[in-house]
């Protein structure tokens, strides 16, 4: 800039009312930064309150373990400082006795409940004890046993090593079929128990099978929206969209009508002889019923973005590819499809990721062998309460959203996907 | 964490909740059963106009959500009886002031007028309602089932058999079935080898299960010959027979009766007539009255005899004492269901149905 202007004296470039020009630049620029700021306010207070905060509370839900060791600080010191072979001594029952005696009711509820998941019988030990604690005297070993033989039991005070630290992987264990033994070692739970594992895999499975589903549905149906004269793909747009506005129970309810045992697709092929009345189709209520209900109700998704990507593609491209020698086959694969994969990309991404956490269709229509891991974390937060483990499962959906992110900015670019 | 939480959440319903709000919220179940609270409760309610119903699909998932965030606004919920004991234990009900409560015509206290044990001072009396299983008369020739086992023998009844998403009920009937004595289920159940033992039964009919988890789903089921039994809510079963003619013939054996207990809100926004109305809805009249409208069965024994004798009960002219799931005669061969059981193994033993579901 110096070399520029001509210099007039020695000192700084200075405004008219006389404040060197970097302080009044810095001061405009401040402002302006600050009224940009202030505009984004309130979408970014929005994402800070609907997002930010929600996902760090159900991360730091997934590992707390705080509240057991507040209520009981004594049972856990007690605890390390015994030799784990022995009978737990009156010093044991004494901690546990001052701790449940200075704990609120409710506390000890929580407490109680939290407890329970390492290992069953715990809420109904503690919470049995509780109610006879204002009358007990010492020695406490005595009075916990004649309150509640089940004190006896080793494996009640075996198990609090599981609890004694504040943070705990507990629920990330459980979320895939693992658990911490009493010496806190990782070790696979029991055969009959294990449920996560399995409903990983099948919602990765079910994820994958309906988008690619989509992806052969949608692509046809897409081109011919996108080539089609303007007053039919206008009318094909509207087939597209009214099932994409209807509500979702209607749609899933409509679906039942027809796929099930009785309902009208197998009564069709009854009555028209293809299928004998013994050999009905088993559609719905089943791993099948979710595959075909989440396609149907995703395929917009995977529609609107390539049709999109489609409309923009010049004809003339094809028309150029033909007239240098190519067949309409190898155009169409060599030049068309090529400049489609955004809207590809843009269309599975958007399908995956919507079904690997759908848990509405799974639920009504899945049965025994179509329900997803969605199912469980509903399962969780509304039935169980254990708000950990719904938390831990979530935290993992959210983390393999993020890795196949990564895995597509990789392979195909971030940078490619358009959504329209 | 509770208080960015309690801003979260303040910040996301602000747009919902006025100030001023006079009426008292109730949640409950919905469908028949919330229209059976209404006329028995609400209809004959002082103030008929100051009670809200609102539906929801149980779980204390948005109760918890709504005490942790200090933004309640419910009154009072209906609940099954494990989260009348979790809700309790964790503080997200208030403990009530029994003496409050209407006594029987005798002078016998309210909790000493209730059927079961009352598991604490938060709830308040609602109905015993019962999983039992069912069919549409005519799905099958000649011998009919009686008995919880011809539920589990497909081989003598063939067919589909409808069961829930989840193992409470079906681990004790599956016992029973299996000819455990009733009073020794839970015992049975207590151990490693039971529960072994029950699910050995459940694989009997597994192959030919259809899960339901939404109450209506059974009776749709059996009516569209999707399935040829399924367990069932009773008042289900007897609302379609009772006020739609429908002919379904419920097996009054090996089920298990349920407490549905109401309970008031930590911090719920309009306490006081709250209070009221649960002092109004637990009295034996309102009790008997309810069975008018629905056969759930009132808890408190003064209900039952204001009912008996009232026989024909039921609003449409048509008795009610045989559709009753607490009445005498089926009370030798039902199981009455333990919470306090369900609360400490719920969780484990709801993994292993679940995995035994998928395999």
């Amino acid at each position: 800039m110096a070399s520029n202007a001509p210099a007039i004296n020695d000192g700084p470039l200075l405004t008219a009312d006389g404040i060197p020009l970097k302080v009044s630049l810095e001061k405009s620029l401040r402002q302006s930064r600050r009224r940009a700021f202030f505009l984004v306010a309130p979408p970014l207070a929005f994402l800070v309150f609907v997002f930010v905060i929600p996902i760090g509370n159900m991360l730091t839900r997934s590992i707390d373990d705080n509240l057991v060791n507040e209520v009981m600080p004594r049972t856990f010191e007690a605890f390390e400082a015994w030799d784990k072979s022995s009978e737990p001594d009156e010093s044991m029952y004494a901690a546990i006795y001052q701790d449940l005696k200075d704990a609120e009711k409710v506390e000890i509820g929580k407490v109680s409940v939290r407890m329970n998941y390492a290992k069953p019988g715990w809420r109904s030990l503690i919470k049995r004890t509780a109610r006879k604690i204002k009358r007990m005297e010492p020695p406490y070993k005595e009075a916990f046993l004649e309150a509640d033989d089940r004190w006896a039991d080793r494996e009640f005070w075996l198990s609090l090593g599981v609890m004694k630290d504040r943070y705990t992987m507990g629920y990330y264990l459980n979320a895939v079929d693992r658990t911490y033994d009493f010496d806190k070692n990782v070790i696979h739970v029991d055969e009959k128990r294990k449920v996560y594992n399995l409903l990983w895999w099948r919602t990765i499975l079910v994820s994958f099978i309906v988008t690619i589903a989509c992806l052969i549905l949608a692509y046809p149906v897409s081109y011919l929206l996108a080539t089609l004269p303007m007053r039919i793909s206008n009318l094909l747009m509207i087939c597209v969209l009214m099932p994409f506005w209807t509500s979702l129970l209607v749609r899933i309810v409509a679906w039942m009508i027809m796929l099930q045992q009785n309902g009208v697709v197998n009564d069709t092929l009854v009555a028209s002889g293809i299928l004998d009345d013994e050999n009905r189709l088993a559609m719905m209520y089943n791993f099948n019923g979710t595959i075909i209900v989440m396609t149907q109700i995703l395929l917009p998704f995977m529609i609107l973005p390539i049709y999109s990507v489609m409309k923009t593609i010049p004809p003339s491209y094809m028309k150029a590819a033909q007239n240098l020698g190519a067949t309409p086959t190898l155009a169409f694969i060599r030049v068309y499809m090529p400049q489609t994969i955004p809207g590809v990309g843009a269309g599975c991404i958007l399908v995956f990721i919507v079904a690997i956490g759908y848990y509405i269709t799974p639920e009504l229509v899945g049965g025994k062998d179509g329900r997803l891991i969605g199912n469980m974390v509903a399962y969780h937060m509304q039935r169980s309460l254990n708000w950990g483990l719904a938390a831990a499962m979530g935290t993992i959906l959210l983390v393999l959203i993020l890795i196949l992110y990564w895995v597509y900015d990789k392979i195909v670019g971030i940078d490619n996907m358009k959504m329209g | 964490m509770k208080s960015k939480l309690k801003l979260t959440l303040l910040a996301s319903v602000v747009a919902v909740t006025t100030a001023a709000q006079a009426e008292v919220n109730i949640v409950s179940w919905g469908g028949a059963y919330t229209a059976s609270q209404q006329k028995a409760y609400q209809d004959t309610y002082k103030d008929p106009g100051s009670i809200n119903f609102i539906n929801y699909n149980g779980g204390l998932g948005e109760v918890r959500t709504q005490v942790e965030s200090g933004n309640v606004t419910w009154d009072i919920v209906d609940v099954l009886p494990h989260e009348a004991r979790v809700g309790c234990d964790e503080g997200l009900f208030e403990e009530l002031d029994r003496s409050a409560f209407k006594p029987a015509p005798d002078g016998t206290s309210m909790d000493d007028d209730i059927m079961v044990e009352v598991p604490n001072d938060c709830v308040v009396p609602q109905i015993f309602w019962s999983y039992v299983p069912f069919y549409e008369e005519g799905t099958f020739k000649g011998e009919q089932p009686t008995t919880i086992a011809d539920f589990f023998n497909v081989k003598k009844f063939p067919g589909k058999r409808g069961i829930h998403t989840w193992p409470n009920a079906l681990i004790e009937m599956a016992l029973a079935a299996d000819g455990v004595a009733i009073k020794d289920i839970y015992k049975v159940m207590s151990t490693e080898e039971g529960i072994d033992r029950a699910f050995k039964m459940l694989d009997k009919i597994k192959d030919h299960a259809v899960f339901w988890s939404s109450g209506a789903k059974p009776l749709e089921l059996v009516k569209s010959g999707e399935v040829a039994m399924s367990i069932a809510y009773n008042g289900r079963i007897g609302a379609a027979v009772l006020s739609e003619g429908e002919k379904f013939v419920t097996v009054w054996d090996g089920q298990v009766l349920e407490e549905e207990w109401l309970v008031l809100m930590k911090g719920a926004p309009n306490r006081e007539a709250a209070m009221d109305f649960l002092i109004h809805a637990s009295t034996p009249e309102s009790q008997a009255e309810q069975a008018k409208y629905i056969n759930y069965g009132p808890m408190r024994s003064s209900a039952f005899e204001i009912m008996q004798q009232g026989e024909p009960w039921f609003h449409n002219g048509k008795t009610i004492m045989e559709h009753m799931p607490n009445r005498p005669e089926v009370m030798k061969r039902s199981i009455v269901a333990n919470p306090e059981w369900w609360a400490d193994y719920g969780d484990s033993i709801g993994e292993r149905y679940t995995a035994w579901m998928g395999q």
